[in-house]
């Protein structure tokens, strides 16, 4: 099975993120592929580079960047979700003449278009709401 | 990137206008969709009634007239827009936008709507 996901919630705030990304972990070792994992909304901020839970909690980020890079998984964050959340690569920070990125290498910036691309090249999308 | 094949894709919207950024991004999703050419339906159900209204002055908390947003489907494409009439009555809605051509429908022509989408939204 072809799965694409879709993550809506913020890590900590919300249990969906951990559901997602434990979702795609069972999907991949049980043989099955990911197309896409898509961040909207809150979801955005899983990319964050800078994110830093306590020591003692489980850290979502970095199991993210390590899912990715184990996999190589395709992540696209939405770049207009993450603008207006505060979430910048460094060629969007400049575009924006911010002095500063905080997102992710493991994480593309892009639009919705691939949310859609994703609904089409998948059998199924799973939502993971806010 | 390829142009994907045509989905029938719902999105459903269940948040009033500006209590959170729910409507704004869920426009923003059904734009892409249609800039894509694919099947798009919206279905208006529960609190989102309100981002219908036709009264709506939202300058004075700073936002963006939904309603006013709304009417810019038709031209990227979205012309199935569906309001669950049961969602209207139970807010005493009587009165929305005229200019919004969307269609009230029942509590089972929704779940056909359901049953046909290749993919649903919620928001």
């Amino acid at each position: 099975m072809v799965f694409s996901i879709l993550v809506l919630g913020a890590p900590f705030n919300s249990q969906s993120a951990y559901s997602a990304y434990r979702f795609a972990k069972a999907a991949l070792e049980s043989e099955n592929t990911i197309y896409r994992v898509f961040f909207y909304q809150d979801g955005i901020h899983n990319s964050s580079a800078i994110a830093t839970p306590p020591q003692d909690e489980f850290d979502l980020y970095e199991a993210w960047q390590t899912l990715q890079t184990q996999y190589s998984l395709d992540f696209v964050t939405c770049i207009a979700a993450a603008a207006r959340r505060g979430l910048l690569n460094e060629t969007e920070a400049q575009r924006h003449n911010k002095n500063n990125s905080n997102m992710a290498k493991e994480f593309d910036l892009s639009g919705l278009g691939q949310l859609i691309e994703a609904t089409a090249l998948s059998d199924q999308v799973i939502t993971f709401g806010q | 990137m390829n142009q994907p094949k045509i989905q029938k894709i719902l999105i459903v919207n269940q948040s009033a206008p500006y209590s959170s950024g729910n409507a704004k991004e869920s426009l923003d999703l059904a734009l892409a969709a249609g800039t894509f050419e694919q099947d798009v339906s919206i279905l208006f159900t529960g609190d989102a009634c309100y981002q219908l209204l036709a009264m709506q002055n939202p300058k004075e908390i700073d936002s963006k007239k939904l309603s006013q947003m709304l009417k810019v489907l038709p031209i990227y494409g979205v012309e199935n827009l569906f309001v669950d009439e049961q969602s209207l009555l139970d807010r005493n809605i009587k009165h929305i936008d005229h200019d919004l051509k969307i269609t009230k429908i029942s509590a089972s022509k929704a779940r056909e709507l359901y049953q046909n989408a290749t993919t649903v939204f919620r928001f």
